[in-house]
């Protein structure tokens, strides 16, 4: 098996296992796919046509609008999923952009297809329900971090979460994506820096 | 001078940019205020103090790029440097031009700088030229022409320009590498001394 489908594979047997035969359909949908720093993968306003699997490099699903506001949402990483979710389930035109913010390597498949296995996999379905849940579980934790933890706790959450993060990723996105600004940031960094 | 496929030229430019961006990513973001703001061994610049003079070439650049891929709409998929255009470029490169060039005053920053601020910009400008080298793609890079820094009156071919402005970013990232390899070995004798003291 080649090692992207076989990461994929790790992570589907520890969401929901599935018998050989559902593995083989659901593994035959998928498509390498490699980008560049910094390419825009989905624009805000198109709707989502990929599920992706990260198999190498950092992307962000961000927020940005006319009086140029600018919220990074999620960060996606190996290995796991990319894109934006909820376009993508349901089709509909994205509020929010998917980009590289570093040259990366993935597998994807598109809307169409995987439908189609979920239609004849029981537990296809229901490794997709489980998977969604654990993605709106993190979104829920990651609301109260925001709302309740103070810029320091925030980065040291981040930082524990992530610890790679901060050779990979300018450190602007970062910070956009715990609500500090870049300022704030540096001097948080100081305290840790060496 | 020969002719070379406009998409080599922006794939090696493109290539060249992303390992500048990688290594301000990688590293020089990473380092506290003291190691961006230590003068190099010799009395030459700091990281800081390179990187800030790439952004002040950027900030007269950028915008002219800009401009030039905004104007032309036309494609060419073939580059020919100008001999002036060579010159320059060959000035710049840190292997083929040694000789030490002097900066204008106003490309010399002075040393009490934001650093971090400094490798912010640094990147934020990287990233646009990234999107610059892009959008080069499907334009002709002989046509769009770029008035260079200094005076108003020599112009530069857009394939040259980018060639110029990426070997310079090539030259003093080499230089601000060399002041982190001095850096890590003063924090190593440094950790070793306060071993010492323990």
């Amino acid at each position: 098996m080649p090692e992207p489908l076989q990461l994929l594979k790790n992570v589907v047997d520890a969401v929901h296992p599935l018998d050989p035969s559902e593995w083989d359909s659901l593994a035959a949908i998928w498509k390498p796919f490699k980008a560049k720093r910094k390419e825009i993968l989905t624009q805000a306003g198109q709707k989502e046509d990929h599920l992706y699997f990260v198999v190498d490099g950092v992307q962000r699903v961000f927020y940005f609008d006319e009086q140029q506001r600018e919220a990074t949402l999620v960060f996606t990483y190996a290995p796991s999923f990319g894109g934006v979710l909820d376009s993508f389930l349901s089709q509909q035109p994205s509020h929010y952009s998917y980009e590289t913010l570093t040259p990366s390597t993935f597998i994807r498949t598109s809307a169409r297809e995987l439908f189609q296995v979920i239609g004849s996999s029981r537990n296809v379905a229901t490794f997709v329900q489980k998977g969604t849940t654990q993605a709106m579980s993190g979104l829920l934790e990651r609301m109260v971090e925001l709302q309740c933890y103070s810029s320091e706790e925030k980065f040291k959450a981040l930082l524990k979460r992530s610890p790679h993060i901060l050779q990979l990723v300018p450190h602007k996105y970062l910070a956009n994506y715990i609500g500090i600004d870049a300022t704030n940031f540096s001097k948080l960094m100081n305290s840790i820096r060496i | 001078m020969k002719k070379i496929s406009t998409h080599a030229l922006l794939d090696a430019l493109e290539q060249q940019t992303e390992s500048h961006l990688f290594e301000a990513i990688h590293s020089f973001q990473n380092l506290n205020e003291k190691k961006l703001l230590q003068p190099a061994i010799n009395g030459g610049w700091s990281i800081a103090q390179c990187l800030e003079h790439l952004n002040r070439y950027g900030n007269y650049y950028l915008p002219e790029i800009k401009k030039g891929l905004e104007k032309d709409g036309s494609y060419n998929d073939e580059f020919k440097s100008t001999w002036l255009g060579n010159y320059f470029i060959k000035m710049m490169n840190a292997d083929s031009g040694k000789k030490k060039i002097k900066a204008f005053k106003e490309y010399s920053p002075a040393p009490n700088l934001d650093a971090p601020a400094v490798v912010a910009e640094f990147i934020q400008q990287q990233e646009t030229l990234l999107r610059y080298l892009r959008s080069a793609r499907n334009k002709d890079l002989n046509k769009i022409k770029i008035a260079i820094s200094i005076t108003r009156w020599i112009k530069l071919r857009l394939g040259d320009t980018l060639q110029f402005l990426i070997a310079h970013n090539e030259r003093h990232i080499r230089q601000a590498k060399r002041n982190l390899a001095q850096a890590n070995v003063t924090s190593t004798q440094s950790r070793m001394a306060i071993l010492a003291c323990i």
